[in-house]
């Protein structure tokens, strides 16, 4: 089976700054995954994931000029897809009050299991546990939130975070110290609502 | 606080294990295409902020050429208006104008 020819990213761009469509849709093609990963990760409620994606790409186009070589281009969008995430969630402005109703049986067992020392989290509740950090990230700042979701969820360091976003290492040191006093805030009045 | 910071650790860690949601991350059928062309179809943003500095400094030349061809003739302007000034109050004088036809 021959082996897939590596994307000439470099002859792509060069392509693409002399106007050529064809390369400017390979391009689009080759980073599509890579983007819509940041979106779905992200994504403000009811905005549609492909309006997003678009937006990003016409964004990458219109910057092209910009884009000097000092990190790699991949690097480069996800900086545009992440900042452009950031806007988005910031044009929100009414986040939707979390109640415990809200949950369903099975995160509520979820919650209980967390909560409780004893009990370990099923592998089969892995969704549920994820929808459940979904609607607790929902009670955050958007900018709060998204540095939680990446320490904690996908695991980025600080530095990367810095490098995504463009905030500095304090900034974002100080943002997720925020966000955890009111998750665990959060935490304490569920326990309580759960009690009673 | 801790406990509720542990609880915290334990859901994301839990939340981790769930497969990636959102399915296919290719592009949609069409969609690089149709933004490539939207894209590319756009004015080139160089060309764009080259256009108004163009103008602006065409407009500045026009200028500096206007004030200097005044310049450059002055005397024949200033002598021009000053011919003008007699001629322009009999023009005024509907009476006088008829009285020099007549002579």
């Amino acid at each position: 089976m021959p082996d897939e020819q590596p994307f000439d990213l470099v002859g792509c761009l060069d392509r693409v700054r002399r106007r050529d469509q064809a390369a400017a849709r390979d391009l689009v093609e080759h980073l599509h995954p890579l983007v819509v990963r940041i979106v779905r990760g992200h994504l403000p409620r009811r905005v549609a994931e492909e309006d997003l994606v678009q937006d990003i790409f016409l964004k990458m186009f219109t910057r092209l000029d910009q884009y000097q070589g000092a990190v790699p281009f991949p690097h480069w969008v996800s900086r545009i897809a992440v900042t452009t995430c950031i806007d988005q969630l910031r044009a929100q402005k009414r986040r939707p009050e979390f109640r415990w109703a809200d949950l369903s049986a099975e995160e509520a067992q979820v919650l209980d299991a967390v909560t409780a020392d004893e009990k370990e989290v099923r592998p089969d509740d892995a969704y549920e546990a994820r929808e459940l950090v979904h609607k607790l990230l929902g009670q955050l700042k958007p900018d709060d939130r998204l540095v939680i979701r990446m320490l904690d969820l996908e695991q980025k360091t600080i530095a990367e975070i810095s490098s995504l976003t463009g905030w500095g290492q304090s900034l974002i040191k100080v943002r997720a110290f925020r966000a955890r006093r009111k998750l665990q805030k959060l935490f304490q009045e569920l326990t309580q609502k759960e009690r009673e | 606080m801790k406990r509720n910071h542990q609880a915290w650790q334990r859901l994301v860690a839990a939340a981790r294990r769930a497969p990636e949601e959102g399915g296919d991350e290719a592009a949609p059928y069409g969609f690089a295409t149709r933004v490539a062309a939207l894209a590319l179809s756009a004015e080139h943003p160089a060309h764009a902020a080259l256009a108004p500095r163009l103008w602006l400094r065409a407009a500045g030349l026009a200028c500096l050429l206007a004030v200097a061809a005044v310049a450059a003739n002055y005397s024949v302007i200033a002598s021009a208006f000053e011919e003008d000034q007699p001629m322009a109050a009999t023009m005024d004088d509907p009476v006088a104008e008829v009285v020099s036809l007549g002579t």
